[in-house]
């Protein structure tokens, strides 16, 4: 038996494992933590298994793809089904998806440790999450896809909002939900479009070429528009990525998560999706490319002066979802105009694209968990997320600052490490697919812009946090860890015995330590086999080469300005020999400054469209509602009122009424039946 | 011969007299008067239309209808001594049993 037929358990052991933590969590001893495990753990086990399959033995009969379906709904000439589908770009997700999840799992054992009754429900909650992303990953059609979607969406609204008795926490929720939502009611758009053109939504039908060729190509460019709407909510791009910084809110392991594995890689994964499709369209990749693009600068630009550390981080992350939309994009782009004209080089280069991106995503995913998970370690032992108050812990949390100098390096992009291989490989292939058309050359300048600006406010965080005078946080942790331990020994028992300047306990610390062999290792897979150009579908590969890499003076560049950003962020704010404050409060400066901090009045201006132009719409609507609708229905049942009640009037019990009635009634006929013999000429 | 119009006329006038005795009469009594006077009205013309055609139906037709009028009026007179033992009134106004 092959063991593709058994991919379909994957989705399902988490859910399993969310129903019975869900039920019976309450009564175990550590709230459902080892059976969350268990479950997500499994389908970890799994999800390699049938991942390595893909990756090295490939599919049976030279196919590209496996698939197993069953009908679901089959009406009006529409086909719906319900199944599997996997291909490579599916194996690297499951791997990205279960392994990173599952490290998050064992590092929230730790961390939620003083959670106490609550941990059910995250626990629960988590489950959900990963089975429904890992279901994601798998469906083979968009509508399983979209229903999928829709539930990591349920999950991260009710992750980010864990803490809902915090007011910040609620609304920080309410508008994750409620920002994805416009993006997936454009998606939903997209796959009604892609229905009515196709008939089906199956991955199999659609992606074959003769299929989408016979297609009406407008409304395909349209469908993929929307559906890419979509992917603008769900991965916090350009101008619905307001949600994703307010999400830090819930648990620092929920936006591991929804960073590094499960919610805003989704939208990316859909992209990936849509890449034989997208092919056929490729002013659509265009526009993905600008999008990411923009997303990418934008988000950096306002991760420069967050005074948080994970709010650094989560415009870290936008930014570098942006350049996985760039990247797709520019794949898309590159690979049409190289089907339309039959240039196999173009369609390489779009592969490689499309591939680098793909890299992206999952190099990402391994140091952004890394970062999150690290910070988390660090709030949790210093009790706050602002930057200012840390500072020095470097002495108190080695491992913790290691394996975040790892990851810092890692994104910003220090060769070696493996955000180095995947980022420049996509500023590469943005830069040479300006030969074709301009907005790419400009589109690699905000790239390069962006990967400076990474470097540097990567640098300014951990130099705040590690480096430097010990802040207040770091003072009053490392002097009262005793006493607060003391305190609490009877419920923590174990940590009574340790000393008191004591970071993470080692089962938060054990994924720090594999994500961070990860975070630097992961980029070396390109030299493996055919590296990431195997995950493309289609038979035009070309491997990534270190000759290529190195011999192109593109390389240095990206280097010379990751340097540079490491370098200006180590004087700014270790060295101090520039004095940040200083500048931030020059006139000239501050307005800009504020600017970042308010994020470009984005935040104002949801808010200001919410309540001048959809309430004065809801306002419009509600009035509609009220008058007409209503009115109409209101009408017809005063009208039938009034009838019953004339009619209950001629009901008089009086026999020369109702004769008068009958007489009258014949008179009106007599004369109705001679008009009409008049009109029609009888008479 | 006189002409049929005039039978015509005046049992339509005979008629109309009827319907305006049947709505407007309060006693119960002058309103089966007032249904004599249109059965006598239609006799009329039954008994017109069939001299007028040579077709003997039109008499049998009159025959029968007075017939029926007796018939009807010994019925009808027999109801109105019953309500009028019960409600002590022929007035029809105060009669609205057909009510529900």
């Amino acid at each position: 038996m092959q063991i593709y037929e058994l991919a379909w358990i994957i989705p399902l052991l988490p859910l399993v494992a969310f129903l019975i933590v869900g039920f019976l969590g309450g009564k175990m001893k550590d709230k459902g933590g080892m059976i969350a495990l268990a479950g997500v753990g499994g389908a970890m086990v799994l999800s390699l298994l049938v991942a390595y399959q893909a990756l090295t033995a490939g599919f049976d009969g030279g196919a590209h793809y496996f698939e197993q379906s069953m009908a679901w709904v089959s009406v009006g000439g529409y086909d719906l089904q319900l199944g599997i589908y996997i291909d490579t770009v599916t194996a690297l997700m499951l791997i990205v998806v279960s392994f990173v999840a599952s490290l998050v799992v064992i590092y929230s054992v730790g961390y939620m440790h003083d959670q106490g009754e609550r941990r059910r429900r995250y626990f629960t909650e988590i489950c959900l999450f990963v089975g429904v992303m890992l279901g994601l990953v798998l469906a083979n059609n968009f509508l399983q896809l979209f229903i999928f979607w829709e539930l990591v969406g349920l999950c991260s609204y009710l992750l980010i909002g864990f803490w809902f008795e915090r007011p910040s926490a609620a609304s920080a929720a309410k508008k994750a939900f409620l920002v994805t939502r416009v993006g997936d009611v454009m998606f939903m758009v997209g796959l009604i479009v892609l229905l009515t053109t196709f008939k089906t939504l199956n991955f199999h039908t659609l992606f074959d070429p003769a299929v989408i060729g016979g297609a009406d190509q407008g409304m395909l460019a349209l469908g993929l528009f929307f559906m890419f709407g979509g992917s603008i909510g769900k991965s916090a791009q350009f101008p619905l990525h307001d949600w994703l910084p307010d999400a830090m809110e819930g648990p620092t392991t929920v936006s591991a998560l929804i960073h590094a594995a499960t919610m805003v890689k989704a939208g990316v994964y859909l992209v990936a999706r849509m890449f034989p499709l997208l092919i056929f369209v490729p002013d659509v990749g265009l526009f993905i490319a600008i999008i990411g693009g923009v997303t990418a600068l934008m988000a950096a630009t306002m991760a420069l002066n967050s005074p948080l550390i994970k709010r650094v981080l989560a415009y870290s992350t936008i930014s570098q979802l942006g350049y996985m939309f760039l990247s797709l994009g520019t794949g898309a782009y590159l690979f049409g105009i190289g089907l339309k004209d039959g240039n196999e080089a173009l369609m390489a280069a779009g592969s490689i694209a499309f591939a680098a991106g793909l890299f992206h995503l999952m190099n990402h995913a391994f140091f952004k968990a890394l970062l999150f998970l690290s910070a988390g370690a660090v709030i949790h032992y210093v009790h706050t997320e602002e930057l200012r108050l840390m500072g020095g812990l470097r002495k108190h949390m080695k491992v913790t600052s290691t394996v975040m100098l790892i990851g810092s390096l890692s994104i910003a992009g220090i060769p070696i490490l493996s955000g180095f291989w995947s980022k420049d490989e996509i500023l590469a292939s943005v830069f040479e697919a300006g030969s074709d058309h301009w907005v790419f050359l400009l589109l690699w300048l905000m790239g390069v812009i962006t990967a400076f600006l990474t470097a540097f406010y990567m640098f300014r965080m951990w130099f705040m946090t590690f480096a430097g005078e010990e802040g207040e946080a770091t003072k009053h942790a490392t002097h009262t860890k005793g006493e607060h331990v003391g305190a609490h020994g009877d419920e923590h028992g174990h940590e009574a015995e340790v000393h008191e300047h004591h970071e993470a306990p080692w089962v938060m610390l054990g994924p720090l330590v594999v994500l961070a062999i990860l975070a630097i290792g992961s980029g070396l897979v390109v030299f493996i086999g055919e590296g990431f150009s195997g995950t493309i579908f289609f038979d035009v590969k070309e491997a990534f080469s270190l000759d290529k890499i190195l011999g192109d003076w593109l390389t240095y560049l990206s280097v010379l300005v990751a340097i540079a950003g490491i370098a200006l962020a180590y004087f700014t704010f270790y060295k101090k020999k520039v004095d940040a404050g200083a500048i931030a409060n020059k006139p000239s400066v501050r307005p800009l400054y504020n600017m970042l901090l308010k994020r470009y009045g984005f935040t104002k201006g949801y808010d200001y469209i919410g309540e001048k132009v959809v309430y004065g719409f809801s306002l419009a609507v509600d009035w509609f509602d009220r008058k007409i609708i209503d009115g109409i229905v209101n009408l017809i049942s005063r009208g039938l009122v009034g009838g019953g009640k004339a009619m209950r009037k001629m009901q008089t019990g009086l026999v020369q009424s109702y004769s008068a009635i009958i007489i009258g009634g014949i008179v009106v006929l007599i004369v109705l039946l001679y008009v009409l013999g008049y009109v029609l000429g009888v008479i | 011969m006189i002409p049929l119009e005039y039978f015509l006329i005046l049992s339509s006038v005979l008629f109309v007299i009827g319907i305006v005795g049947v709505l407007t009469k309060k006693n119960a009594i002058l309103v089966l008067i007032s249904i004599e006077l249109m059965l006598n009205a239609a006799n009329i013309n039954f008994v017109a239309f069939a001299a007028y055609n040579n077709d003997p139906t039109g008499y049998v037709f009159a025959l029968f209808s007075i017939g029926i009028a007796a018939a009807e009026v010994a019925v009808g007179l027999a109801i109105l001594l019953n309500l009028n033992r019960l409600k002590d009134t022929v007035h029809v106004d105060d009669l609205n049993t057909m009510r529900w």
